[in-house]
C-alpha cells in the first residue's frame, strides 16, 4: 500500500512530464492522455480510501524505517521522503483526485491553445497536491506547498482572462511572500524541538514533531526568551504568527483575502475550481497540523484576534457576495466567507469544532468546484458571467440548473447537504467556546443563503432573458454567438455528476467520514483538553479576556484585541 | 620531523592543477602573439586544460600535511571550492567561446585561465599572503578582460571603475590582514586559528576588530556588498554579456571563500561568547541586511537585464551573508541544523548554476546586430525559442528560491544555520535576520517573475530575437538548469561534501609536530 501511495502521488507528475515534452500533441490526444491518468489517480486513491482503516489515529500506508516514516532523502540533516495518510488528510487526498477530473471536464472545450502545455500544468499541480496533503516531513510538506505556485501561476497567467498577467503575479507573490514566513516558522519548530526536546532530538518527522511539541516544556525557555528580548511576544506566539503568515494568505483570512477575487475572477474554470476546492484547503490544512498541533499556546494567546478575523471574514465575505454583479466573484467572496467557518471551527479548540471544520473542508471543496463548474458551463455558452444578463436560463439549460440548485444548497448548508453535516458541528463546537462569536457567524450562514438564493431566482427562474439575444439585436458584439445554445454535453454532465453524488451522500451518511477523522483529531486537541478549565469559564459567560488571562497567563493581555466591537462594525464600514 | 623538501614537493603536488592552468594560460598569452589561430583552437586549449586540471584533482589522493605549517590544504574546503571553480570556468569557457574576435582570442582564454587558478589558489590557501597572492591572480587578468573583448567607451568606463576600486579594496584588505597578522605573528591561517582558540588573550578584541572590519571592507568590495556594491551595475552593464557572468560568480564566491578561510575561522576559534563574536556577528548582520534590502529594492525598478542581475547578485551577496554572520558563531560543537559556512557552500553551488544559466541565456541569444539587453527584448521568448525560454525559467525560479530547484535549498539551509546559529543571546537577532531575508525574498521574486511573465504571457514582438544558439553555450546553459533541477531533486550529494567543507574550515587538530609542548604555555599573552 505505501507503494500505491507513493504511486498516486507520481503518476500524475508522469504524465505531466510526458504532455510536456509532445508539446505537438492536438487538443483531443492531449486531454485523453490527462483524463486517463486523473482517472487512474483516482482509482488508486479511491482504493487508499477504502483500505483506510477506522479507528487509527497514526499515519497509514508509510514507509517504516525502523522507527522511522519513509525512505532517505538527505543523510544528514534527516530529511526524509516520507508519505502517509491519516484521517484528516485522506479526504482532502480522496478530493484533489476528484476534483481534477472535474476539472478536466471543465477545460475539455475551453481549452484550445496549447492545449498539452495546459494538461500538464494541471497534472503537475495535482501532484503537488496530493503530495503536500500526505507529507509526513515538515520539508517535504513545504517542498510540494510552493511547488504547486508554479503550475498555477501559469494556468492563471497563460489561459486566464484579459487581466490575467495582474492575477497571476498578484497571486504569485502574495502568497509567496506568506510561505516564505512559514518556512522560517517550519525551520523554527524543528529548531526549537532540537535544542529544547529531551535528548536534543533532530526530526523533521510530521507526527514526531507533534508529539515532541506538545509534551515540551515551553516555560523556562520562555522566560529566558521575555527576559533577554523585552520587546518581542513568547515564543509560541512568535512561531505561530510565523506559521499563521502563509496558511491565512492561503485560507484566505480576513485582511489577507485581497489577492483571492483578482485570481478566481480571471483563472480559467479549471484554475478556480482546483484553486477554491484544494488550494485554500491547504491553508486551513496547515493550520491544523502546524499552528494547533505544535504551537497549541500560541494559537490560546492569540484565540481572541483569531476568532475575531474569522468571524469578520464571514460576516464580510458574505456581505460582499451579496454586493457582486458577476456570478464567479460572487462564488470567490463565498468562499472567503465559508472558509471563515472552518477556521472558525479550528479554532473552537475542542474536537466537536475541529472534526466539522475537517469535513468542511472537503465538503466546501466539492460544492465550491462544483459551483465553478457551473459557472464554466454558463461562461463557455454566453461569454458573460453578469448576473443582470441572464434570466430563466432552467428553460434553456435544464439539467445545469438543477446542478447549480443542488450545488448552492449544499453550499448554503440546506439539512441533508453536506455543508449542513460541516457547518452544524462547526457552530455547536464555537457555541461551546465563545456563544457570541457563534451567533455572529450564524448570522453569516443567513446571509450565506440569502445570496445564493437571490443569485439563482435572478439567473435560473423568471422570463427566460439571454445574453446572447441581446447580442444578436444588437448584432455588433465582437462574440457572435450562435443562435442555438449547445444543451449541457456529456463531459460536463460526467464532471459533474459525481460531486452532486457526494454532495447527497456525505449529506446523508457522513458518519463513515467522521468515524476516520475522529481519531487524527483527537491528537490535536490533546493540550486543548488539559486546558478544559477555559471552557468551563467560556461557559460560565465569563469574558475571553478574563478566561484567557486565568488559563494562560497574563501575557494574553498584551495581544488581545477587542473582538465584539470589530465585528459589530465591519460589515457597516464595507457596505 | 619534515623536511623542507617534503613541503616543498607535497605543496606542489597540492597545487598541481593550479599549475597546470598558469602554465597553459602563460603558454597561450606568449604563443598568442606570434601564432594565428582561430578562435576556437584557443577556446578548445582552455577547456581541455580545465578538464585535464579536474581529473588531476579528481584524483588527487589526500595528503599528509601538517596544516599548521602547510602553504596550500587539500582539505574538503579547498577540494570542493577548487572542483567548484574549475566546472564553472568550463561553463564560462564554453558561454565565451564565440564571444572574442580571432585576433584577440588567446590572451582573453589565456586571462580565463588565469582567474581561474588564482580563484583556486584562494579556495586552497592557508597563508595570509599566499591567499592575498590568490585574490590579486583573480584581479589582474579581470582588468584586461573587462576592455579586451570590445573596445568602447562603455567598457573602457567600466574597466577604469573596476580597476581603480579593486586596487582600492586590496589596500583596505592588505591593512586587514596585517592587522590579522599582528594578533599573533603568523600568517598561517590554521594556526592564527589555533593560537586563537587555545591561548588566553588572544585575539586581543580591539586590534581584532580592526582586522575583521577591514577585511570584511575589502572582501565586500569582491562580493559586492554595501556599501562596496556600487561599481556592480555600471561595470555589469558596461561590460561584454559574459564577462558580466563571469564577474557575478567568480568574485563572489571567493571573497566568502577568503572570508570563510580568515576572518570566521579565526573568530569561531576565539570562541562563541564575548564581545568580539558578538560584534563580528553584528557587523556581518548589518552588511547582510542593508545589502540584501538594497539589492532587491532598487532592482525592482531595473529595466536593462545586465544591470537587474546586478542588482540581483548584491542581494544574493546579501543572503550570502547571512552565512558569514553564522559562521563567526559556529565551532565544531555548535553546529546547529547546519553550519553557516554550509550554507555558504551549498548557496555558491546553486548561485553558480542558476546566475550562469541566467547570464549564459542572455549570451546565447545576443548577437552582434541584436543584442539582448531589456526585459522587454525576451517578450514571447516561450514562443520563438521554447529551450532557451525553458532554461531561464528554472534559473529565475531557482533563483527566487522556489522549491524544488537548487536555489531553495541554498536559502532553506542559510535561514536554518541562522535559525539554530545560537540559542543564547544572540538568537533574536538571527531570527529577525531571517524575516528580513524571507521578505526580501518575496520582494526579490517579482522582478525574477517579471522576466518570466515577459517570456512567457506575452506575445513575440515584431523584432524578436533570431539568433541561433551554437552548441557549446547551448550545451553549458543546459548543465546550468538540469544541475539546477537535480541539484534540488536530491541535494544528497552536495550536502555530503559542503557539510565536510563546512567541518573542514574550522577543524583544528592536534598538532603532531610540535618539538616542544610546552612552547604554547610559554607564548605571552597579547594583553
Amino acid at each position: 500500500m505505501a507503494t500505491l501511495l507513493v504511486l498516486t502521488v507520481l503518476l500524475p507528475l508522469a504524465g505531466s512530464l510526458f504532455l510536456f515534452l509532445s508539446p505537438r500533441l492536438d487538443m483531443k490526444k492531449a486531454r485523453a492522455v490527462a483524463l486517463s491518468v486523473a482517472l487512474v489517480t483516482l482509482g488508486f486513491s479511491l482504493i487508499l480510501m477504502f483500505v483506510f482503516k477506522t479507528g487509527m489515529a497514526a499515519p497509514q500506508f508509510a514507509f517504516m524505517d525502523g522507527e522511522k516514516y519513509g525512505l532517505s532523502w538527505m543523510e544528514r540533516p534527516d530529511i526524509r521522503f516520507s508519505l502517509g495518510l491519516d484521517g484528516l488528510s485522506i479526504w482532502l487526498f480522496g478530493l484533489t483526485s476528484l476534483l481534477m477530473i472535474t476539472a478536466i471536464f471543465a477545460s475539455w472545450e475551453s481549452i484550445t491553445e496549447r492545449a498539452p502545455l495546459h494538461y500538464a500544468f494541471m497534472l503537475a499541480l495535482e501532484t503537488g497536491l496530493l503530495g503536500l496533503f500526505c507529507s509526513l516531513d515538515v520539508v517535504l510538506f513545504y517542498v510540494f506547498f510552493e511547488f504547486t505556485l508554479i503550475p498555477l501561476f501559469f494556468l492563471i497567467g497563460i489561459w486566464g482572462g484579459p487581466e490575467r498577467r495582474r492575477a497571476s503575479v498578484t497571486f504569485f507573490l502574495y502568497t509567496l511572500a506568506g510561505s516564505l514566513l512559514t518556512l522560517l516558522g517550519v525551520i523554527a519548530l524543528v529548531v526549537i524541538h532540537y535544542q529544547h526536546s529531551v535528548g536534543n532530538v533532530l526530526t523533521f518527522s510530521i507526527p514526531e514533531l507533534r508529539e515532541g511539541l506538545q509534551a515540551l516544556n515551553w516555560e523556562p525557555w520562555s522566560e529566558s526568551w521575555t527576559r533577554t528580548h523585552p520587546w518581542t511576544a513568547s515564543p509560541q506566539v512568535l512561531v505561530f504568527l510565523l506559521l499563521f503568515a502563509g496558511f491565512a494568505i492561503k485560507v484566505p483570512m480576513f485582511p489577507f483575502h485581497t489577492w483571492l477575487p483578482l485570481a478566481h475572477v480571471e483563472a480559467p474554470t479549471a484554475g478556480s475550481i482546483l484553486l477554491a476546492g484544494v488550494l485554500l484547503k491547504v491553508g486551513s490544512y496547515g493550520l491544523m497540523r502546524f499552528n494547533l498541533s505544535m504551537v497549541p499556546h500560541g494559537a490560546a494567546v492569540l484565540w481572541p484576534m483569531l476568532a475575531t478575523l474569522a468571524v469578520i471574514g464571514i460576516l464580510y465575505g458574505a456581505f460582499a457576495a451579496l454586493a457582486q454583479t458577476d456570478i464567479k466573484r460572487l462564488i470567490a467572496y463565498s468562499s472567503v466567507s465559508h472558509m471563515g467557518f472552518i477556521v472558525l471551527g479550528l479554532f473552537a479548540f475542542n474536537s466537536t469544532g475541529i472534526n466539522g471544520a475537517a469535513i468542511q473542508m472537503v465538503n466546501h471543496g466539492i460544492t465550491t468546484g462544483a459551483l465553478f463548474a457551473c459557472v464554466g458551463v454558463l461562461y463557455e455558452r454566453y461569454h458573460t458571467r453578469e448576473i443582470a444578463d441572464m434570466g430563466g436560463l432552467w428553460n434553456r439549460l435544464p439539467l445545469l440548473t438543477f446542478f447549480f440548485i443542488l450545488a448552492s444548497m449544499g453550499s448554503a448548508a440546506l439539512p441533508g447537504l453536506n455543508g449542513f453535516v460541516g457547518e452544524f458541528p462547526i457552530l455547536a463546537g464555537m457555541f461551546e467556546r465563545s456563544p457570541r462569536a457563534a451567533a455572529l457567524a450564524s448570522i453569516g450562514m443567513i446571509v450565506g443563503a440569502w445570496y445564493l438564493l437571490w443569485m439563482l431566482q435572478r439567473v435560473f427562474f423568471g422570463p427566460l432573458h439571454e445574453p446572447h439575444g441581446h447580442n444578436h439585436e444588437a448584432s455588433h458584439g465582437a462574440l457572435s454567438t450562435p443562435p442555438d445554445i449547445r444543451p449541457i454535453g456529456w463531459h460536463e454532465i460526467a464532471g459533474l455528476t459525481p460531486l452532486m453524488i457526494m454532495i447527497v451522500f456525505i449529506g446523508v451518511f457522513p458518519q463513515p467520514f467522521f468515524d476516520r477523522i475522529r481519531p487524527a483529531v483527537s491528537l490535536i486537541v490533546v493540550p486543548f483538553a488539559a486546558s478544559a478549565e477555559a471552557r468551563i469559564d467560556a461557559e460560565k459567560g465569563m469574558t475571553i479576556h478574563a478566561s484567557l488571562e486565568k488559563n494562560f497567563g497574563p501575557a494574553s493581555k498584551d495581544l488581545v484585541v477587542e473582538p465584539i466591537s470589530q465585528v459589530a462594525s465591519t460589515p457597516k464600514g464595507r457596505r | 620531523m619534515i623536511s623542507a623538501y617534503d613541503v616543498a614537493r607535497q605543496t606542489f603536488s597540492i597545487l598541481l592543477p593550479e599549475i597546470l592552468l598558469l602554465i597553459t594560460a602563460t603558454a597561450m598569452i606568449t604563443a598568442g602573439a606570434f601564432v594565428k589561430l582561430p578562435r576556437r583552437s584557443w577556446c578548445a586549449t582552455a577547456a581541455v586544460a580545465l578538464g585535464v586540471a579536474i581529473f588531476v584533482l579528481l584524483g588527487m589522493g589526500s595528503q599528509a600535511t601538517d596544516i599548521y605549517s602547510a602553504v596550500a590544504l587539500n582539505d574538503a574546503f579547498s577540494w570542493y571550492g577548487r572542483l567548484l571553480f574549475l566546472l564553472s570556468g568550463l561553463v564560462i569557457v564554453a558561454l565565451a567561446h564565440d564571444q572574442v574576435d580571432d585576433s584577440r582570442a588567446a590572451e582573453f582564454f589565456g586571462a580565463l585561465l588565469f582567474i581561474n587558478a588564482g580563484a583556486m589558489l584562494v579556495a586552497a590557501s592557508n597563508e595570509l599572503v599566499f591567499l592575498f597572492v590568490g585574490l590579486e591572480l583573480v584581479s589582474m587578468p579581470t582588468y584586461l578582460l573587462l576592455y579586451l573583448s570590445k573596445r568602447s567607451k562603455a567598457t573602457q568606463e567600466a574597466a577604469t571603475k573596476y580597476f581603480f576600486l579593486s586596487i582600492f579594496s586590496s589596500g583596505l584588505l592588505l591593512f586587514g590582514f596585517a592587522y590579522l597578522y599582528g594578533l599573533t605573528g603568523v600568517t598561517n591561517l590554521k594556526a592564527l586559528a589555533f593560537l586563537a582558540d587555545k591561548v588566553q588573550g588572544v585575539p586581543q578584541p580591539q586590534l581584532a576588530l580592526i582586522a575583521i572590519v577591514f577585511v570584511m571592507a575589502g572582501l565586500g568590495f569582491r562580493v559586492a556588498a554595501v556599501p562596496f556594491h556600487f561599481y556592480a551595475p555600471d561595470v555589469y552593464q558596461g561590460s561584454p554579456t559574459v564577462i558580466a557572468a563571469m564577474l557575478s560568480w567568480v568574485p563572489k564566491a571567493v571573497g566568502f571563500l577568503a572570508l570563510l578561510r580568515t576572518v570566521t575561522a579565526v573568530v569561531s576559534a576565539a570562541g562563541t561568547s564575548g564581545p568580539l563574536g558578538h560584534r563580528a556577528v553584528l557587523l556581518a548582520w548589518l552588511i547582510a541586511a542593508i545589502t540584501m534590502t538594497l539589492g532587491n529594492t532598487v532592482a525592482l525598478a531595473q529595466e536593462n537585464l545586465k544591470r537587474l542581475f546586478a542588482y540581483s547578485s548584491i542581494a544574493h551577496a546579501g543572503y550570502l551573508m547571512i552565512g558569514i554572520a553564522v559562521a563567526f558563531r559556529n565551532d565544531l560543537n555548535s553546529g546547529g541544523l547546519y553550519y553557516g559556512a554550509e550554507g555558504i557552500f551549498f548557496y555558491l553551488t546553486a548561485y553558480a548554476m542558476m546566475t550562469l544559466g541566467a547570464f549564459g541565456v542572455i549570451v546565447m541569444l545576443s548577437s552582434p546586430d541584436h543584442p539582448v539587453e531589456k526585459v522587454e527584448d525576451l517578450a514571447g521568448l516561450s514562443r520563438t525559442h521554447p529551450g532557451s525560454a525553458l532554461a531561464m525559467a528554472v534559473c529565475l525560479f531557482s533563483l527566487a528560491g522556489i522549491p524544488p530547484l537548487a536555489g531553495f535549498w541554498g536559502k532553506f539551509e542559510l535561514f536554518a544555520a541562522a535559525f539554530s546559529a545560537s540559542p543564547g543571546e544572540d538568537s533574536g537577532l538571527f531570527w529577525w535576520l531571517g524575516v528580513i531575508a524571507v521578505l526580501n525574498s518575496a520582494a526579490g521574486a517579482y522582478y525574477y517573475l517579471r522576466i518570466v511573465v515577459t517570456m512567457y504571457l506575452r506575445n513575440p514582438t515584431a523584432d524578436s530575437i533570431t539568433a541561433r544558439p551554437a552548441w557549446p553555450s547551448a550545451l553549458a546553459v543546459t548543465l546550468c538548469s538540469v544541475g539546477t533541477i537535480l541539484v534540488g531533486l536530491y541535494p544528497t550529494p552536495v550536502l555530503v561534501q559542503t557539510r565536510l567543507a563546512a567541518e573542514a574550515s574550522i577543524d583544528l587538530p592536534q598538532p603532531v609536530t610540535i618539538a616542544n609542548p610546552n612552547v604554547i604555555a610559554t607564548l605571552p599573552a597579547s594583553r
